[in-house]
């Protein structure tokens, strides 16, 4: 009789254990497990890879311009200083820039001429799509109808407009200017941009986009408001 | 008793060696599954002290509350009412009373054990 009893609650505490720690086991289920097949891995090398090849040629710059101070540190220091703020500056969006690019024309399309429809500003949405697109393309400073756009430019509607580093842009036609810094750049961007379906967004809000032919000399203007930057902080050496 | 304890980590090592794992939409019915087991266990184990322990319901008690509360959780479920707390809270409020009945006993054995001892 004892042993009956023994051998139940036996068998009755086996199947509460097995139930336990597959409970167990189902709860600590890691949260995310890697799903990641061999192509998406092999992306995120190359991506890595790409990361690693810019932050080499960073260094080659920043390299260069210590041996530069090196070398001037004896004669003009100042000269080297200045260089480098000029640079600087350059890379910031604060100075004009002449070299080869092309010119984009943003028109009201033919259609929305004959038939007479009002023409709209163009929308901070397409804009932006637009700026997006071509910023795929490194290197590269665009001004949209006089408007330097540089890292911290906001797109943006206010009040109704418009509106670029809060200033309205004017309503169709727009000049947009792109350097390209070669022109091979400038080709590449010619054929990418005659290619690209932001053209027919364009037309959708009765837009047409003409790609000029790249030219061996255009100029950007340079950004002309005052450099708003107090939320920006050095970031913490790791 | 030893032989039990055996059985408990038989199970606990089985599961987790064999990393068995069931879906998550289904965790909720085996907790509560394990709470019945649990409640069923500490019943039996008080019946068995107070001398009253039947074979047959006590398997037929475990496996009888673990389908009722995985069914009546299954329900609640499906009418969207949480019916599921139902199970909780009875086979809970259970478990602390068949533990309450399991340790008077105990002390009860224990100070009898003690008074005879003294007598001696």
């Amino acid at each position: 009789m004892k042993k009956k009893v023994v051998s139940r609650f036996t068998m009755i505490l086996f199947v509460i254990g097995l139930m336990t720690a597959i409970q167990f086991n189902t709860i600590n289920e890691p949260d995310s497990r890697d799903t990641r097949d061999v192509w998406e891995i092999r992306q995120e090398l190359s991506r890595e890879k790409q990361l690693h090849s810019e932050l080499l040629s960073e260094i080659g710059t920043l390299d260069e311009t210590l041996a530069k101070y090196e070398e001037a540190s004896d004669d003009s220091p100042e000269q080297a200083l200045k260089e480098t703020v000029q640079e600087l500056q350059q890379e910031a969006g604060l100075t004009e820039i002449s070299g080869p690019g092309l010119q984009v024309n943003i028109e009201p399309s033919q259609e929305a001429i004959v038939t007479g429809q009002n023409i709209e500003q163009i929308s901070p949405a397409l804009l932006i799509r637009f700026v997006n697109e071509i910023n795929r393309f490194k290197g590269i400073d665009l001004s949209i109808d006089g408007k330097r756009i540089i890292n911290t430019t906001p797109i943006r509607d206010i009040n109704g407009r418009t509106t670029i580093n809060g200033k309205p842009i004017g309503t169709p036609p727009v000049e947009v200017k792109i350097a390209a810094g070669s022109m091979e750049n400038a080709e590449k961007l010619y054929n990418y941009l005659k290619a690209s379906p932001i053209l027919d967004n364009f037309y959708i809000d009765n837009l047409s986009v003409d790609v000029m032919q790249p030219q061996e000399e255009i100029t950007v203007e340079a950004y002309s408001e005052e450099l708003m930057l107090e939320h920006l902080e050095a970031a913490e050496e790791e | 008793m030893w032989l039990s304890i055996l059985g408990l980590i038989l199970g606990v090592s089985l599961g987790l060696l064999t990393d068995i794992r069931i879906p998550p939409e289904y965790a909720n019915y085996l907790s509560i599954a394990v709470l019945a087991a649990l409640d069923t266990l500490f019943g039996g184990i008080r019946a068995h002290l107070q001398q009253v322990y039947d074979d047959k319901v006590f398997v037929s008690g475990f496996f009888f509350n673990i389908l009722l509360a995985a069914g009546l959780a299954f329900l609640g479920v499906h009418l969207g009412v949480d019916l599921y707390l139902a199970a909780i809270f009875a086979f809970g409020v259970r478990l602390f009373q068949n533990i309450a009945v399991i340790r008077r006993i105990l002390i009860s054995k224990w100070s009898d054990k003690k008074e005879v001892r003294e007598s001696v």
